[in-house]
């Protein structure tokens, strides 16, 4: 009790009566029932039954998709479920926007920081609650208040008057922290709150969790970070697909075991038989100590002539980076990249994508970076390619048509009239009219950004073979996904990407998926393990 | 007859028929209206801006603005007139379209390569040219008539009484549309306009076609300053000035997307007829001013809320 009061009275000296009483009982202090969540015709959260308890740490792991991030954004009142119900202390409760989840002592420090730059630390603290009255904020009080939150969170050497813009980005986050403990959470949510984070500011979060778990709070607590889970956690649950799979009290699980809890998922894709291969091919593609600022750290890998090689790891982890820096597209980019022997290092996709060195990216989002929408399919299809269905100054109509109408036969891109808007096809013919734009310059080197997001079974059974016919033909192909499956089922070598570095390279029989969901946790799995519980 | 009218856009089919329902409105109002020598008269005023449209719209096909055109038109005048004073009439033509085309290319190279945004460049750029004109005309007297050359394309009519300088915006539109039709570079500009990012990522030189554009534009505009140099027979201050807003309200009202990627110069065309006759039919009712500028700025926003309904589909 006491312990509780001396949190509030830092933040804005009132305390909020009801608020500390309580603290036992035998119902969760937050519970959350038969929760679904639909996403058009995508199921995030299956039927989910979750509870956390006062005065503990609970850590939430999955993987990608697994639906940890849909049930923080339900609890913070950002999306509402479409089925089940909330409750606090046994209660139920309505909490239809992220405002009813503040009334709650429902606090949520998201992954991305939302701090306003240009304004100053006080101001972001306060930014709900401004003290002050009659409309007007009393600035003294705000930078007491700041002061007062900063001390608490080991930052009182920040000026709380200093512009955020103007801090590193761990300060910001231990800001955001700040912030967060100023709205006088009951529940706290912290999400990947500490992927910026120096070491020594890791060790101070770890003890104002602590202290906060003394003081009765009940923290949710997601990481990709294992080694922080294993140190803080009281209890962890996995999800995976959208469902709870598991929940357990700390230390009685080894990392073998937490592993596999979160992956198995049914293999339903049907893939292309790979080659046998008895000795790796001559490269086409090789990289050398690729580093960009703090995302890319010292990248080499090499993919040769005929193959399919996978980058795999959480999202995020600097793949993307990877694939622009590798395209041309990103500045300051050092190392060295050749295409066949040859230094290239383009300066721009228009470089790459130039006769010496024949490189093609399918990017990410489709509809914004790789498509112009309300453009016609045959327009979309020839635009990386006019330059070579000229005569003269002019466009050969008839060459260009003929070549677009073989490239969506050999695509099967299901499209009634070349000259109708891409914007009218469905989303898998729409990802088939981006490969088809770079099928159309005949490239040695294919980079793919996770081609299969979003779209059906089918078309992804056709890209996979349509991937390895091109690998086949000689082609070399660096392909970024985030789904397992796929880089099992698909890639000939599979490199595992961890904080802008390759963590693990993977071949033959050692692609399995404990092994990708290991490298891609920066953890090592022994196979007889005595030591691998160690610390858990 | 079908595929014509399919491949006719709505905005431009709205912009015919409000040219049509102008001339009828106007021969009710006086029968002159419908008479070839009025229309051809029309016709002579309008290409002055149907030349500067013409470069406009490139540019806001990009999904740029150029807001220097009134200086820029001014700088083609007094530059072609005072070139012919210091090196001989000869010269006047080229040096004046130069000298646009020296500021469109900073333009550009403003827009594509410092980021800054277009609608601050140009118009900075704007106030540049027109401290250089007063500069120019300062302390000493540059020669300010036009040649005889650029007298006769502005206002003689050598062939079936059409003035000249119809011609020459019939010449400049043609290229314009094979360019945007047949040329990877008229692909290119419609990408951009669509989706810059993806254009990029095509490996297209974005930055080289959007200096490309608006050094058209700037060429555009000196020419159009030129010809009415030979128009009114003189070169000077200011001349420019009433074209910036309906340049741009002609490309706009023909139907090409203010944010870009969609348009046909068909539709500037009938932009630009639209707006001339307005501006004639408002003057020969003898409209005052002030009551002129307020059925202008209507007519514009009324026909762009009409388009606007229209456009929702691939929004």
């Amino acid at each position: 009790m006491n312990e509780q009061q001396s949190l509030r009275p830092t933040a804005s000296g009132t305390t909020v009566p009801g608020r500390t009483a309580e603290a036992g009982g035998t119902t969760p202090f937050w519970q959350m029932r038969g929760i679904s969540k639909r996403y058009g015709g995508i199921l995030a959260l299956d039927n989910v039954d979750f509870a956390c308890e006062r005065n503990s740490i609970h850590a939430v792991l999955g993987e990608n998709g697994a639906g940890k991030s849909t049930l923080i954004k339900i609890a913070a009142g950002v999306v509402t479920p479409t089925t089940g119900e909330l409750m606090l202390e046994g209660r139920e409760v309505k909490i239809a926007r992220p405002q009813d989840a503040h009334a709650q002592g429902i606090v949520c420090i998201f992954q991305e920081l939302s701090l306003m730059p240009d304004l100053s630390v006080a101001d972001n603290i306060c930014m709900t609650s401004p003290p002050g009255r009659f409309g007007f904020i009393n600035h003294r009080a705000q930078r007491r208040r700041a002061e007062a939150l900063l001390e608490r969170v080991g930052c009182g050497d920040v000026n709380p008057l200093e512009l955020v813009k103007n801090l590193p980005l761990s300060r910001r986050q231990m800001v955001e922290i700040a912030k967060a403990l100023g709205r006088q959470p009951r529940l706290l949510i912290l999400d990947e709150a500490t992927s910026a984070l120096t070491a020594a500011d890791v060790e101070k979060v770890y003890a104002i969790l602590h202290d906060l778990r003394r003081d009765g709070l009940s923290i949710l607590y997601i990481s990709h970070r294992m080694h922080e889970i294993k140190q803080l956690a009281d209890t962890c649950s996995v999800f995976r697909n959208g469902r709870h799979i598991e929940t357990f009290k700390k230390g009685t699980r080894s990392d073998n075991e937490i592993v596999r809890l979160m992956i198995g998922r049914e293999y339903t894709q049907v893939y292309p038989a790979k080659p046998a291969r008895p000795e790796a091919p001559a490269p086409a593609l090789a990289v050398r100590n690729l580093s960009w600022g703090s995302r890319l750290n010292d990248v080499s890998l090499t993919v040769g002539k005929g193959e399919i090689v996978g980058l795999g790891g959480l999202d995020g982890q600097g793949q993307r980076e990877l694939l622009l820096a590798l395209f041309g597209v990103l500045r300051g980019v050092s190392g060295s990249i050749e295409v066949d022997g040859k230094a290239a290092k383009p300066g721009s996709p228009g470089e790459a994508k130039s006769p010496r060195i024949r490189m093609a990216l399918i990017p990410e989002d489709r509809k914004s970076e790789g498509l112009l929408l309300p453009m016609s399919v045959r327009d979309n299809i020839s635009m990386a390619s006019i330059g070579r269905f000229t005569k003269g100054l002019f466009i050969d109509r008839a060459r260009q048509d003929a070549r677009v109408d073989e490239v969506i036969r050999r695509l099967a891109i299901k499209v009634g009239d070349p000259d109708s808007a891409v914007a009218t096809l469905s989303g898998g013919n729409q990802q088939k009219v981006v490969i088809a734009k770079w099928l159309m310059t005949e490239a040695r080197v294919i980079l793919l950004n996770d081609p299969t997001r979003g779209i059906d079974v089918g078309t992804k059974q056709e890209i996979y073979q349509l991937l390895r016919e091109l690998a086949d033909a000689g082609t070399a192909i660096l392909f970024y996904t985030t789904d397992y499956d796929e880089l099992i089922g698909c890639c000939d070598r599979v490199s595992i990407m961890y904080a802008g570095g390759i963590k693990r390279e993977l071949r033959g029989d050692d692609i399995t998926e404990e092994n990708i969901v290991a490298s891609a946790l920066n953890i090592d799995l022994a196979p007889g393990h005595p030591g691998a519980e160690h610390g858990a | 007859m079908q595929a014509v009218l399919k491949r006719v856009d709505r905005p431009v089919a709205i912009a015919f028929g409000f040219i049509v329902v102008l001339l009828l409105a106007g021969s009710l109002y006086s029968s002159s209206f419908l008479s070839a020598n009025y229309l051809l008269q029309q016709l002579q005023v309008a290409a002055f801006l149907g030349l500067i449209a013409s470069g406009v719209m490139l540019v806001i096909l990009l999904g740029h603005i150029d807001l220097s055109i009134p200086w820029l038109v001014t700088v083609g005048g007094m530059m072609s007139t005072a070139a012919a004073g210091w090196w001989g009439p000869e010269w006047a033509i080229p040096f004046g379209v130069f000298c646009g085309l020296v500021f469109g290319i900073i333009n550009g190279l403003g827009v594509a390569i410092l980021r800054v945004p277009s609608m601050i460049f140009t118009l900075g750029i704007n106030a540049v040219a027109q401290g250089i004109m007063v500069l120019h005309t300062g302390g000493f007297a540059p020669q300010d008539h036009a040649t005889e050359l650029m007298h006769w394309l502005a206002v003689e009519r050598v062939l079936l009484g059409i003035p000249n300088a119809v011609f020459i915006w019939a010449l400049l539109g043609c290229a314009i549309v094979v360019m945007l039709q047949r040329t990877p570079l008229g692909r290119y500009i419609y990408a951009i306009g669509n989706r810059e990012g993806a254009t990029y990522l095509s490996g297209v030189n974005t930055k080289l076609i959007i200096i490309t554009c608006f050094a058209i534009s700037g060429m555009c505009s000196a020419l159009a300053g030129v010809l009415l140099a030979g128009y009114s027979n003189k070169g000077y201050q200011a001349m420019g000035d009433p074209y910036l807003l309906p340049a741009i309200a002609a490309v706009v009202l023909g139907g090409t997307h203010i944010l870009g990627g969609r348009g046909t110069y068909l539709g500037t065309v009938a932009g630009v007829v639209l707006i001339s006759l307005l501006a004639s039919i408002l003057s020969v009712m003898q409209m005052p001013e002030a009551g002129r500028q307020i059925i202008y700025g209507c007519v514009i926003v009324g026909m762009l809320m009409v388009y606007g309904r229209g456009q929702k589909v691939l929004g």
